[in-house]
């Protein structure tokens, strides 16, 4: 899909009577922007990695409410025990299918913006993110009150299904007031063979608050995940983000956190595990404003096929931003002699009295350690098995709740039994 | 057990073991000594069917049965074992989880009901107290973090749960202190059994003085150039290898 063919369905959404008014110069003014900027290419240094071929020739389309029906559904295979969740089907909010969730202010995407006074929270010239602010039709948003720790963890599931190639465009925000904390998980299927995801999580995180955000996506290998995640942090919050992501033609992950109080963590994490031709990417700024802030960035893939794998890890640290303890690691195994891995870890440092790691390694897997566990009767197979785990098995223990941790760890074992 | 019949081997391309005979009876114990680069460790190796070593001559035979083919698990299940010279660090993977899945795999191969936590906890304890270990070593990764002396000990522990038929003990000594020494040594002596064979693969002969083979052979170039007893140990304490060289 090319620039100039998001002009039709901007003309569409645009005239759409459901959605106020008061929302349609938040949107023009975006498009502009992105008419004007057009889709990013190999030369900027940000997308050199980022092959855009595949989305370039799709044509996608709005998510109609048409779409709100499902082809197919089977509910109970995503199920994780004592989570809430609330369901869309091709960003169609499902009421019917969604959890009740009492004593939490869940707001539409327009509810939000009202309450904001119609003023978007974290403006971009990103192309993607101007163009989810162009079409933005789905989310929904999470106000926590002060003090305020629900319960069960809640899941946001876009389930994508439908026989054409949809667009769709979730915008979410989650504020979590002082001393307030959440387990959010982003849980994304995708049953339809090519669609166009294009989210943007917003996360304000105020005094001693907590987010745990989850990712889980295991889409259809021709859908194309173009996501981002900005998290703002005050003084003593923290912040958690785990990612497992599988197939998908092309997944980009950008995520900034901006640490601007003092004392502030966070720690970014994910593992991406690739089967064919995946681009699997993450592009993770950390901006460390305060002093006293910590954080760490530690991304891990598994590759097979002719996949390639992305790691775009950067830590600035800011004039102010003494005493920072940051961290930075990126681990791959190359399953494969076409496969790719581009590892970029970087730090900008303009503070004098700092603590700053950075590592990456990429290889295959240890043929010494392989020998050494056939030698003791483990089988080829099973030797390889269990130096993925290994590998792997470091990047769940960040995942505190144990229904969340045992689903995911679920998934990761269903995906090495069918690659090994 | 196990019988080597003019056993050439090389690898890449290099040819190492040039005509080995060696024959090792149950319950036997046998140590091959020899310098650094004699071949010692590619007999071991050869032995245990690592990749890259290839047998370019001659038999290798484990019960009358040629194991030239068999895969290194095959040969393992089949009852060979070797403590490593270097044991291999594993990060990640947790030391219970992998003698528990090294275990069960064997009980498998023999059709022998898999055990459960429990029933492996049971025989890993008896194990751990034959070599003075304690049970915070199950719950580390495999020899990450551990001593020279803890990766020895280590090595032990997998032989006293695996129960080979021949142990191979590559270097067993080195890096050990004396303790250690000691308790690895009682620890394979306890283990000597009338249906249990083992080489002892080393440089010097400190391990001898605590563990003692029927027969010592002295590898130089790639042959076995002079066979005996005991006392043959002790000769080459005192004169060297250099007597042998031809």
């Amino acid at each position: 899909m090319k620039s100039l063919d998001f002009h039709n369905e901007f003309e569409k959404i645009i005239n759409r009577d459901y959605f106020s008014k008061k929302i349609q110069p938040i949107r023009k003014n975006a498009f502009d922007k992105f008419s004007e900027f057009g889709l990013p290419n190999k030369k900027l240094e940000d997308w050199r990695f980022t092959n855009l071929n595949h989305f370039l020739k799709s044509s996608y389309v709005l998510s109609e409410s048409k779409h709100s029906e499902p082809l197919k559904l089977d509910l109970t295979k995503f199920e994780i025990p004592n989570t809430s969740t609330i369901v869309f089907i091709n960003g169609h909010f499902k009421k019917e299918l969604s959890d009740k969730i009492d004593n939490v202010r869940l707001l539409s995407g327009i509810d939000y913006l009202e309450s904001k006074n119609w003023s978007l929270q974290n403006p971009s010239d990103c192309p993607f993110e101007l163009l989810n602010t162009s079409f933005m039709d789905s989310g929904m948003s999470i106000v926590l009150e002060e003090g305020q720790n629900p319960e069960k963890p809640i899941r946001f599931l876009f389930i994508a299904s439908a026989k054409e190639e949809l667009m769709i465009s979730p915008k979410i925000h989650i504020d979590c007031s002082l001393n307030s904390s959440l387990t959010f998980i982003e849980h994304q299927v995708g049953y339809s063979d090519n669609f166009f995801m294009n989210s943007s999580i917003n996360c304000f995180l105020d005094e001693n608050s907590s987010l745990h955000h989850i990712k889980i996506q295991s889409d259809s290998p021709k859908a194309v995940n173009i996501n981002r995640v900005h998290v703002k942090q005050n003084k003593d919050s923290q912040y958690t983000f785990f990612s497992l992501a599988l197939d998908s033609q092309l997944s980009r992950l950008d995520i900034k956190n901006d640490l601007n109080g003092e004392g502030a963590d966070c720690s970014i994490n994910g593992l991406s595990l690739s089967t064919q031709n995946e681009q699997l990417g993450s592009h993770i700024l950390t901006n460390h404003f305060s002093p006293n802030c910590s954080s760490s960035q530690n991304f891990k893939n598994i590759l097979h096929g002719k996949s390639s794998g992305i790691f775009n890890g950067k830590t600035v640290v800011h004039q102010n931003a003494q005493k920072t303890d940051s961290k930075q690691s990126n681990k791959n195994l190359i399953l494969s002699n076409n496969a790719i891995m581009n590892s970029n870890p970087q730090l900008e440092i303009y503070a004098d009295d700092v603590k700053c790691a950075h590592g990456s390694t990429t290889g295959s897997l240890d043929k010494d350690a392989i020998f050494y566990l056939r030698s003791r009767g483990l089988s080829f197979m099973n030797a390889q098995k269990l130096l993925m785990e290994g590998f792997a098995v470091e990047l769940f223990d960040v995942i505190k709740n144990e229904s969340i941790k045992t689903f995911i760890i679920q998934k990761f074992e269903k995906w090495l039994s069918e690659k090994t | 057990m196990l019988s080597i019949k003019d056993l050439h081997a090389e690898i890449d391309q290099k040819s190492i073991l040039k005509g080995i005979n060696l024959e090792i009876k149950p319950g036997e114990m046998h140590a091959i000594m020899g310098r650094n680069g004699s071949g010692k460790s590619t007999l071991s190796n050869v032995i245990t069917g690592r990749e890259n070593y290839s047998a370019t001559k001659g038999s290798l035979e484990l019960n009358n049965e040629s194991i030239l083919d068999w895969t290194p698990e095959k040969r393992s299940l089949e009852g060979i074992f070797m403590s490593f010279q270097y044991p291999v660090v594993i990060p990640g993977v947790n030391n219970t989880y992998f003698l528990k899945a090294a275990l069960n795999a064997k009980r498998k191969y023999f059709g022998e009901k898999e055990l459960d936590s429990a029933g492996f906890l049971k025989v890993i304890k008896e194990n751990l107290k034959e070599l003075d270990m304690d049970m915070k070593f199950l719950q580390r990764p495999v020899n990450q973090g551990f001593s020279g002396g803890e990766k020895k000990r280590n090595e032990i522990l997998q032989m006293l749960t695996l129960e080979p038929k021949l142990a191979i003990l590559d270097e067993t000594d080195s890096g050990l202190d004396i303790d250690a020494l000691k308790i690895i040594a009682e620890g394979v002596n306890n283990y000597r059994s009338p249906d249990r064979s083992f080489l002892v693969i080393t440089h010097y002969q400190r391990l001898l003085k605590y563990i003692k083979p029927d027969f010592i052979h002295v590898l130089i170039d790639g042959k076995i150039v002079k066979s005996g007893g005991k006392e043959l140990a002790l000769e080459l304490e005192e004169k060297g290898y250099n007597w042998l060289d031809s």
